[in-house]
């Protein structure tokens, strides 16, 4: 292998000032480091973002009538007036290989009130066995327990109970228009009270048993107006939403199959902001390690001047002189990143598995109407971290590249005689 | 005798500017140097030895006249067809910076071995005869900085002579040593001259050198004042 004297040299030439390429290799390393761990964390962020955002209660798919939304007209059922086989269409969606599980809701709207007090609110009807397969929104239970299917019994936002002053085992009485342009009115236990921590949730829901809801707005257990789908990765949504939507289209319904990338587009772009933001962190990291590599390089070769002009002298070709400098910087990036995977990668599986509380920064939160923990979570950023990887490398072989022209560039007979 | 010459000029001319005032280090040197010629260039220092060695070379162009090596005209060469022609045809023996730092006294023995793309038992034997012949076996693995003064001039002659190049230029080769050594460098270079024809050609301020020389040539401000040939043979 001809190319290898060149290598030798270049890998020698790193060890003569062994404190030097150190404290070199040490910044690309900690620069490494912190673009991975800090992509970790803004990929945390959104991932915090999206779970909770798709998982407390919209689904990462919904199927609804086509004319649906955005209005949420009562009557527009899927099915329409002869509703459909909601069975059918829950096992429809659940055969789907990216779906875990799929629940058909019911909604509404009316008053609800007890002796003393009085207050508007959105009624959810759902599958109480069903339902927590995809939401998390029974699971936020903080006091009292679940409703049972077919008993007139509501779980009520923690607000909504706050302003109600209702509690569980408290009476209400919930008043509804019904889709016939009756007006249901009915009497009803409270079961439970919930607490998501999103205020909208909080303040405004009643959930109801599907099937009580549904005879309490006229509507027969045929009609419902959504069916939500769990997807456990989030980002194969879209795909699983599009896969649906052909398939229900064979059903002859018309029907709507979109995943929470169409239906919370703000979420897709503070995602799309952060993954731009991943970029601009490491342009700006690794154009800093430029300028110091750039500078260790050009007095290294500086110093080095007499050695360029000999190897010139003896018949080396410009070329070979410059190749020889960036394998020096290639060997030099090489053990950078060696030792930036190596702090890079246990920092970030620990922090993966425990990750830090900031809960003496602030409480709950919300990012782009989604419910943020106070913790600070990584997810693993793969492709960032092969990205940065190669970034280190460039940054390492750009900043060795004019060193290297400079160093094939000296005048042999000038330099070897001291001018 | 209608050799061709291992170097020739003719009509050279090196102008340097410097501080916007031309310095006319070479002044329209004419010479011919046969194969097998053991040249002695000397001349008060500024004389223009180092710049005529230089252009002989090929490492500087000349502002004026052409030089050839082996008939080739290095005025028309390109940058890299010059570093072939060095690689191949010219061995270079510099007063200081001699050696690569980072390699063994082997390796930079072997260099231009190794860039000629010499199997690495050729480069080997070859050298190693090589380090026999002049003194210094057994230092093949040392970095120069672990060699003396000495001993690192003739690693460099090693190299310079190592290929059998039509030419050796060495420029005060023995500016830095004691007299014993540099006398033994000396005979290094004589019996390579006599034993495999190597043309040699110096520059120096060394009285001993200059004895020893089979042509002497005297320059004064970069131009050839004196050019004898003594029959007297180059070793003592
Ligand atoms: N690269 C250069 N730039 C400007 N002037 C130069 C350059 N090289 C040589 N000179 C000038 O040319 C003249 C001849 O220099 P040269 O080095 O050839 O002399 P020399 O005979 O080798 O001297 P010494 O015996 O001191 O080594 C000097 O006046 C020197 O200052
Ligand atoms: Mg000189």
């Amino acid at each position: 292998m001809r190319e290898g004297r060149w290598w030798r040299i270049g890998w020698r030439n790193l060890g003569r000032n062994r404190r030097r390429s150190i404290v070199t290799a040490s910044a690309l390393a900690i620069g490494y480091f912190s673009v991975v761990l800090m992509v970790g964390l803004l990929k945390g962020l959104v991932a915090e973002m999206v779970d909770n955002g798709t998982g407390i209660v919209t689904g990462q798919v919904q199927v609804h009538a086509d004319d649906y939304l955005p209005d949420k007209e009562v009557y527009a059922t899927i099915g329409g007036r002869d509703g459909a086989d909601v069975a059918a269409l829950v096992a429809t969606l659940e055969a789907d290989p990216d779906v875990a599980a799929a629940t058909p809701r019911v909604y509404g709207g009316g008053l609800v009130s007890t002796g003393t007090a009085t207050g508007a609110a959105l009624f959810l009807g759902v599958d109480p066995e069903r339902e927590p397969r995809v939401s998390r929104l029974m699971q936020s239970l903080v006091r009292g327990r679940q409703p049972v299917a077919g008993a007139y019994e509501v779980l009520i936002g923690s607000e909504l109970a706050r302003t109600l002053e209702a509690e569980p085992g408290d009476e209400i009485v919930v008043v509804a228009p019904a889709i016939d342009g009756s007006l249901g009115n009915d009497l009803f236990v409270v079961a439970g009270v919930f607490h998501t921590g999103l205020v909208d949730l909080d303040r405004a829901f009643a959930l109801f048993p599907l099937d009580v809801l549904q005879s309490l707005i006229a509507l027969p257990p045929s009609r419902v107006h959504e069916i939500a789908a769990r997807v456990p990765d989030p980002w194969l949504a879209a795909e699983a939403a599009a896969r649906l939507a052909a398939e229900l289209e064979r059903g002859s319904l018309p029907v709507a199959a979109e995943s929470w990338m169409t239906l919370r587009p703000e979420m897709v772009e503070y995602a799309n902001l952060s993954e731009a933001m991943e970029w601009v962190l490491m342009v700006i990291v690794f154009a800093m390690a430029i300028f110091g590599v750039a500078n260790t390089m050009l007095m290294a070769t500086f110093e080095r001047r007499y050695e360029f002009a000999l190897l010139r002298a003896l018949g080396t070709t410009p070329g070979a002189v410059v190749r020889s400098v960036l394998y020096e910087a290639v060997a030099l990036g090489a053990i950078a990143l060696a030792a930036g995977a190596a702090i890079t990668l246990p920092v970030l599986v620990w922090w993966y598995h425990a990750p830090p509380s900031v809960a003496w920064l602030f409480g709950e939160t919300t990012l782009s109407g989604a419910l943020m923990r106070p913790v600070l979570r990584v997810e693993y950023p793969w492709l960032m971290g092969v990205a940065a990887a190669a970034a280190l490398f460039g940054t390492a072989v750009l900043a060795a590249l004019y060193p290297a022209v400079r160093a094939a560039r000296v005048a042999p007979a000038d330099t070897l005689s001291g001018r | 005798m209608s050799e061709q010459p291992a170097v020739r000029t003719s009509d050279v001319w090196k102008v340097f500017e410097h501080d916007g005032i031309a310095v006319e280090a070479v002044r329209g040197v004419t010479l011919e140097i046969l194969p097998g010629e053991f040249v002695v260039m000397a001349g008060p220092s500024g004389s223009g030895k180092t710049t005529l060695l230089n252009l002989l070379g090929g490492l500087t162009q000349p502002t004026r006249g052409k030089v050839w090596i082996d008939g080739a005209d290095l005025t028309t060469l390109s940058e890299r067809a010059l570093a072939r022609l060095r690689l191949e045809r010219v061995g270079f023996v510099f007063q200081a910076y001699n050696l690569l730092p980072v390699l063994t006294a082997r390796e930079n023995a072997e260099f231009s071995l190794l860039l000629q793309g010499m199997a690495e038992d050729e480069r080997h034997r070859m050298v190693g005869e090589l380090f026999e012949r002049i003194g210094i076996a057994g230092l093949e693995d040392r970095r120069p900085a672990k060699l003396s003064g000495g001993q690192q001039q003739r690693v460099a002659v090693a190299r310079a002579v190592v290929g059998a190049p039509a030419l050796v230029l060495a420029d005060e080769p023995t500016a830095n040593l004691d007299s014993a050594t540099s006398l033994a460098l000396l005979d290094v270079m004589a019996n390579l001259n006599r034993e495999l024809g190597t043309t040699f050609v110096f520059a120096t301020h060394d009285p001993q050198l200059m004895e020893r020389a089979q042509r002497l040539i005297r320059l004064v401000d970069g131009a050839v004042a004196l050019d004898e040939r003594r029959s007297a043979p180059a070793s003592p």
